[in-house]
């Protein structure tokens, strides 16, 4: 019978300790004695003798520098793990390069994320800062645009009580400034006269309340103002010419719109100058320009938003129209709306990437449990010991973890001039400028990772090796148990599985971008040069036509009132009626101005009918129309037809097959082509392969000469097409690099682990060689084990990963499907680079002499 | 010099520790005491009554040797010291005094 350990434990906390041992001697004795009769009594009595003991007279002294040597102690364990780390480089390195790796992976995507978590976060108003946006059925579908009637925010603010600022946003378009010989392109944007009081850019020069009231106003970036004037100070009142037409006066200058905002432009124009440039804004049938409001105190977003739904449709608007707003610092990371209700966006991205970087820290942390528990049994003796000499299990944990921590510092400090090293690169990739803070918060949050990082990896070693038996140890009785055994496969184990979904879903993205590379996209997209008419390009129209496709190289020429990849504002109507048309429904269709030879040179396949073509005289009341349109309005046998288009009937001369003008994230929409050479801005030229370079230097000539003043911008169309997939290209390449890390941080773990059991069979090893064993067949008794989990591993890997990809792809309308063989290559990949990891290492093992491994014992 | 007072309990564990004469140690001081009064006292009334004269000076104490029993720790031996005598004596001397006083008379009956 013992006397209870809590009573006993607590008498030796408070006693004075030259009391001490006659008074627990006494007590035992007392309870000794007792027991024999009443075990159930003496330990109570002995639980309040205890506490009767608890007098000034028996207290010790409580003073607080009970570690005198704390600091011996710390010294002790620093020299320790030094002359751990030289005496097992190898472990040191493996788990210097992983950790940091893992570190600087992190804290890369720490950087992405924060700042993408910063996006459009700018604005003082902030939840009361919403935009409007409109909801309109599309053949049963709800289709969520950003574009509204261009006199909705104006509308808005007079009806509405709740607003206190509204503005309209119009699209952006590139256009010449100059002033006297000095021409300049720049990004201009019209806005209403609040925008200053709504985004909070700031006014370097004028007042916010009045910079946009004069219509003939333009507000200038300072970095404009620049280029215009080379200075950006007392530039108020001068005089600008807008595309060699207009004047206005700068009314004021803000300061260049930082990169945390979505809106970005170089000047703005005021809507009473939209209004005159683009009647058609104003009408509350045609959607173009973005509508923000801020409301006032009190009012809550949702219950504008049920307001506001039938807005309008009560003014005018097309039938079915809705309308309804949201937080404007909301919609860069949730800005996708699928069949009218939010549905992700961007912040699937910045989740997916939170992730894997908390995964590839993971491994790379395990990494580091795992070779410290396998090292164990070198430092069994130390352990020992240390205990048998008194060492406290704290003490221990201690020592342990603080060897861990300074591990994490280490790499804290390699991975912080990795990131250095890295940023650019990064930069480039993403996008984005980012730039390693140095405030105090963002390294004190680096400290912190640093520290969680070291105590995730030091803390089972540290509980694993504190708490073996010291007599075990030093009788040299101590086996490797089989739980522990277990736990460090299935560290491996999961380190594998991780890197396998990785590869899976690299390979994944990859085809994927690759179907959208080479499918056929139903027209060709290569070679298309073009440019923006301006100026007296728009006036003469078909003689620069006719003059570039007198260009050697040039094979022909045409012009298209957008680029078929920018679809932007007003390039959508709902406003064709067709005979049986049921009235309710409204069908959206894509509407694509072209000029004579347009369709051909975009190589697009027709179904049934003919081309527009000046042989056939005026072709203004005739249309064709996409096999999606024709469905979309449930006609057979089209050609010939009559519709009704903006109220005047028009006939159907042809059907082309469904093209991707759009990106494969969206079915193919109804569209039609429209001949209206008036209205087609953009000169498009296909120019043969390989004479790129002689036919822009030709045209920047031409241009020059025949329309001084504008800047000539051109682009190719499969940029635009490109431009399309930038989000998956990004995700592409860094996924690319993450599941490399993800894989050399697993190996680098195999490696350690390889190492070790191979020295841990050294002696085996030898015997059987001795007994005739060859060297091949040592390598693959020493794989026999790894091989096995790495198998394990790809098993478990192969339903995580289809899902992942599964629902990746969801994301696309037209998509590869998923093959057996991504999934059986990726393994095979795995295990490759696990198979050369272990050899590498075993071989070395292998080879050794049994003469050396047996002559000791 | 004045002698230092004692408390009935403290007398009582002084006449003890000088009745067991070098074998007086806590459990067996109050083992006595228990017998002769006949009634359950706890050992921290012992320890206290004890080490409250041993600051006085009444008793000495000394460690025995290490026995298995008693979880290894040693016993506590405690002697009464010559003024711990005088004490005792000036009280019984008191006492008898004071006895003496008392007239027959009230109880003769």
């Amino acid at each position: 019978m013992k006397p209870p350990k809590r009573a006993l434990q607590f008498l030796r906390w408070f006693c004075r300790e030259d009391y001490l041992e006659e008074i627990e001697g006494d007590l035992i004795e007392v309870f000794d004695k007792q027991s024999a009769s009443s075990p159930r009594a003496a330990r109570w009595g002995f639980i309040w003798s205890v506490c009767k003991y608890l007098r000034p007279q028996f207290m010790r002294a409580f003073t607080f520098n009970v570690h005198q040597n704390a600091r011996a102690m710390f010294r002790h364990n620093l020299t320790i793990t030094y002359r751990n780390f030289l005496k097992y480089k190898s472990s040191f390195f493996i788990n210097l390069i992983g950790l940091s790796s893992g570190l600087a992976c992190t804290m890369l995507i720490y950087l992405w994320v924060s700042d993408e978590l910063k996006v459009d976060h700018l604005h003082a108003a902030g939840d009361r800062l919403v935009e409007v946006m409109e909801c309109q059925k599309d053949n049963g579908q709800i289709a969520v645009q950003s574009g509204t009637p261009g006199i909705l925010a104006e509308t808005m603010a007079q009806e509405l009580p709740e607003i206190a600022y509204a503005t309209t946003v119009s699209w952006t378009d590139k256009y010449t400034l100059s002033i006297d010989e000095r021409n300049v392109q720049g990004v201009g944007v019209y806005a209403g006269k609040d925008y200053f009081y709504i985004f909070s850019f700031p006014l370097l020069q004028g007042d916010p309340q009045k910079v946009l009231t004069d219509k003939k106003s333009i507000v200038l970036s300072d970095e404009m103002a620049m280029r215009l004037f080379g200075t950006a100070d007392n530039v108020l009142g001068k005089t600008v010419t807008w595309q060699h037409e207009k004047l206005f006066n700068v009314s004021g200058v803000f300061k260049k719109i930082p990169a945390q905002s979505t809106q970005q432009f170089d000047f703005l124009l005021t809507t009473e100058e939209m209004k005159e440039a683009h009647p058609w804004t104003q009408q509350w049938t045609n959607n173009a320009p973005s509508t923000f409001v801020v409301l006032r105190d009190g009012a809550t977003v949702e219950a504008f938003s049920a307001k506001i739904t039938n807005f309008v449709t009560d003014h005018g608007g097309e039938k079915g129209t809705t309308v309804f707003a949201t937080p404007y610092s909301r919609l860069y990371l949730h800005g996708r709306f699928v069949n009218g209700v939010e549905a992700g966006g961007r912040i699937e991205y910045v989740r997916m990437f939170s992730i894997i970087a908390f995964f590839i820290l993971l491994i790379a942390c395990i990494n580091f449990m795992n070779l410290s528990t396998a090292r164990a049994s070198r430092r069994i003796k130390e352990i020992g010991t240390k205990k048998a000499m008194g060492a406290s299990r704290r003490a221990l944990i201690i020592q342990y973890l603080s060897e861990s921590m300074l591990m994490a510092m280490l790499s804290m400090a390699c991975a912080f001039l990795l990131v250095m090293l890295l940023l650019p690169q990064f930069n480039l990739i993403t996008g984005k400028t980012l730039t390693m803070p140095a405030d105090a918060a963002t390294l004190l949050s680096l400290a912190g990772l640093a520290v969680f990082a070291g105590w995730v990896a030091g803390s089972y070693p540290a509980l694993y090796l504190s708490g073996f038996n010291p007599v075990a140890i030093l009788k040299g009785q101590l086996q490797g148990s089989w739980s522990e055994l277990w736990i460090r496969r299935g560290l491996v184990v999961f380190q594998f599985v991780c890197s396998v979904v990785l590869i899976v879903s690299v390979w994944v993205v990859y085809e994927q971008m690759q179907y959208t590379q080479t499918k056929n996209l139903g027209y060709n997209k290569d070679h298309l040069l073009y440019f923006e008419g301006q100026g007296k390009v728009i006036q003469n129209l078909e003689t620069v036509i006719a003059t570039v496709k007198n260009f050697p190289g040039v094979t022909d020429a045409s012009s298209i009132g957008h680029s078929l990849m920018e679809f932007g504002a007003g390039s959508s109507t709902s406003s064709i009626q067709w005979e049986g048309k049921d009235p309710d429904l409204v069908v959206e269709m894509e509407n694509v101005r072209v000029n004579y030879g347009m369709t051909e040179m975009l190589e697009v396949q027709l179904l049934a009918g003919r081309h527009y073509s000046p042989r056939f005289g005026t072709e203004d009341t005739n249309i064709i129309f996409n096999e999606a349109a024709i469905a979309a309005m449930g006609m057979q046998d089209p050609i010939g037809k009559t519709v009704t288009l903006w109220g005047k009937p028009r006939t159907i001369v042809g059907v082309v097959k469904d093209f991707h003008f759009r990106s494969f994230h969206e079915k193919v929409k109804p569209l039609f082509f429209n001949l209206a050479p008036e209205g087609t801005f953009m000169v498009m030229m296909k120019v043969e392969a390989g004479k790129e370079a002689d036919v822009i230097a030709r045209l920047e000539k031409f241009h020059k000469e025949y329309n001084p003043g504008f800047l000539l911008s051109y682009r190719f169309l499969d940029q635009d097409y490109q431009a399309q997939y930038v989000a998956e290209q990004r995700v592409a390449t860094l996924s690319k690099y993450f599941a490399g890390l993800a894989i050399l941080i697993s190996s680098l773990g195999l490696l350690g682990l390889a190492a070790f059991t191979a020295e841990r069979r050294l002696k085996e090893i030898g015997i059987r060689k001795i007994h005739g064993a060859t060297n091949v067949s040592v390598v693959f008794l020493l794989m026999k084990d790894f091989t096995r989990m790495v198998l394990v591993a790809i098993v478990i890997s192969f339903p995580i990963s289809y899902v992942i990809s599964k629902q990746w792809l969801d994301g696309f309308a037209y998509k590869i499907s998923l093959q057996w063989w991504f999934f059986v290559s990726a393994g095979l990949a795995a295990l490759m680079v696990a198979w050369f990891t272990v050899t590498l290492q075993t071989w070395r093992t292998a080879r050794v002499s049994p003469v050396r491994t047996l002559r000791s014992e | 010099m004045k002698t230092p007072s004692l408390g009935e309990f403290e007398e009582l564990v002084l006449l003890m520790v000088g009745a067991l004469h070098d074998e007086a140690y806590g459990v067996a001081v109050l083992e006595n005491l228990e017998g002769h009064l006949k009634k359950k006292l706890n050992i921290s009334a012992v320890h206290v009554a004890l080490k409250r004269m041993e600051d006085k000076g009444l008793v000495r104490s000394r460690f025995g040797g290490i026995t298995e029993d008693r979880g290894g720790r040693r016993k506590k031996y405690y002697v009464m010291t010559a003024l711990g005598k005088r004490a005792l004596d000036h009280q019984y001397a008191l006492r008898n005094t004071i006895y003496s006083l008392i007239p027959d008379i009230s109880f003769s009956k």
